[in-house]
């Protein structure tokens, strides 16, 4: 059988494409190289979060038409589905861990009780997409200084309603630094109406400097530790999942 | 008039070094950028993602007969791509719907989280090395002759294996290479730092100078595709003017020359 030169050339050229593909895949189930590629992790930290700039903000016509859902399924317990139904009477947020003051919080107390925030922010998925939102909801600097954390308290984490279906809930977290970000938000409405199930009903997080997965919807409980591991893991579903926990890039 | 060779320490070691790193972290940027892309086979003229009005899109359907078929999609021109983009190896033993197939992909499965951290460590390996080149990069600088003799240089192109082995780059050599290194890696880095949106806190302009984040995704894809083209050309041109001589002098330095005499 007779080759042409230019299929020759091609078959080399995915030979070798598929020689590098194959030691480099072999090379990522290896421990030594998988700390090394965790390791800008912490440059990136370094570098992009001791001081924390503000993200930009649109203007009311570079909304989105749609927000894109992405994620899992909306939680599908009976009590969610019956808050749903009632316009979120019942429903309450927890804050607890290391407060001093661990509160329950329903949604008008939420509304009324602190300041509403705005922001116009693009959203940043991890899978490259990008759509801008309009948020109203809460700092969360102005609810976690309603609760007084002690001072050991590191981490916030946000503890949500909705898994993997293999009974995976999904979490999240943030350091006392990123959590007092003047545009980490803990939203209630998106685009001026009260955030849809599909987007996080009827509290999620907001923090548009990091990637969407930060973002956790359908927040229920929030809880201020002194450090992550152990049950809380690498503190995040993704996070666990080898995603990073300092999502800025 | 007599034909000496003459040995000529050409590259000092930084630069040999920087060269294979590079090559290499550019080569793993690919390959995990392919597998990121995956992840959202779209790209979109704007700041945010017009999901109905895709610039390039990846994608997979059924034929009538029920077998899969694989596309791409540049504006509103098709291009069937079966068992390549869009419907191809997936690196589980089978085909499924998938952009880039797995021969070109880090790693070979389907893994964005994998993906991002190679790409991210290579990022900060091309950027050491651009950091350290930095004092040998302004020899590429085309000088005013350098573009006089362009046209002659493009001639004596036609036949690259009767180019003489000259002890300075040729003009040719010393634009593409300025290009390659001062445009088009430059556009790379900051549309790929544009993606980031801790990055973009810092720098609202940045994404806006692509003409938003999305758009960024489109310079940083074409961009690749720009030193996949290089890339291509550069090895031919390696393997014709004298393979042996030219690997040799990138790994120890040393460059043979033809000379005139001169008595």
């Amino acid at each position: 059988m007779k080759m042409d030169r230019r299929s020759f050339v091609g078959l080399v050229a995915i030979a070798s494409l598929t020689g590098c593909s194959r030691i480099a895949t072999s090379l990522n189930e290896n421990e030594t190289v998988r700390r090394l590629l965790r390791a800008p992790e912490g440059l990136d930290l370094a570098l992009l979060g001791a001081a924390q700039p503000l993200a930009r903000e649109y203007t009311v016509n570079d909304v989105s038409g749609d927000f894109r859902q992405n994620g899992f399924d909306p939680p599908s317990s009976d009590e969610y589905q019956r808050w749903g139904k009632n316009g979120w009477r019942g429903f309450t947020l927890r804050v607890d861990g290391m407060v001093n003051r661990p509160t329950s919080y329903d949604m008008p107390a939420l509304r009324r009780k602190f300041v509403r925030r705005s922001q116009i922010t693009r959203h940043d998925c991890v899978e490259g997409w990008s759509v801008i939102g309009k948020w109203n909801g809460v700092l969360i600097a102005d609810l976690l200084a309603d609760c007084r954390p002690k001072p050991l308290a590191q981490f916030v984490v946000f503890h949500c309603m909705d898994d993997d279906g293999a009974g995976n809930a999904y979490y999240e977290s943030l350091n006392m630094r990123q959590a007092a970000h003047p545009q980490a938000l803990l939203a209630y409405d998106l685009n001026d109406r009260p955030i849809p199930v599909k987007n996080g009903a009827p509290l999620r997080v907001k923090v548009p400097t990091q990637l969407g997965y930060k973002s956790a919807k359908y927040v229920r409980r929030i809880e201020l530790v002194a450090s992550l591991g152990g049950a809380l893991g690498r503190g995040g579903y993704w996070e666990d999942r080898d995603y990073e926990w300092f999502a800025g890039i | 008039m007599e034909i000496r060779k003459t040995r000529l320490y050409r590259h000092p070691l930084p630069v040999r070094l920087t060269h294979w790193l590079s090559a290499l972290a550019l080569g793993v940027l690919a390959m995990s950028g392919m597998q990121i892309f995956n992840a959202h086979p779209a790209l979109y003229a704007s700041d945010a993602s017009q999901f109905n009005h895709p610039v390039v899109k990846f994608g997979a359907g059924t034929n009538p007969d029920g077998t899969p078929v694989g596309y791409v999609d540049v504006g509103s021109l098709r291009v069937t791509t079966t068992h390549v983009f869009g419907y191809g190896p997936d690196g589980m033993g089978g085909e499924s719907p998938r952009a880039f197939p797995s021969w070109a992909t880090i790693p070979k499965y389907q893994d964005l989280a994998d993906g991002r951290r190679w790409h991210i460590l290579f990022a900060w390996v091309l950027v050491a090395c651009g950091a350290v080149y930095s004092y040998w990069a302004f020899r590429l600088r085309p000088s005013r002759s350098d573009i006089h003799e362009l046209p002659h240089t493009l001639k004596s192109h036609l036949i690259p294996w009767k180019l003489p082995r000259a002890s300075e780059l040729n003009p040719l050599q010393k634009i593409s290479y300025f290009a390659i290194v001062f445009i088009v890696v430059p556009i790379v880095v900051l549309s790929g730092l544009a993606l980031s949106p801790s990055v973009d806190a810092w720098a609202h302009w940045l994404p806006q100078v692509f003409g938003g984040r999305q758009f960024a995704r489109i310079w940083h894809f074409g961009g690749m595709i720009a030193l996949i083209a290089f890339f291509v050309v550069h090895l031919g041109m390696v393997a014709l003017t004298g393979l042996v001589n030219n690997v040799r002098s990138m790994l120890t330095g040393w460059f043979v020359v033809d000379q005139e005499k001169t008595s």
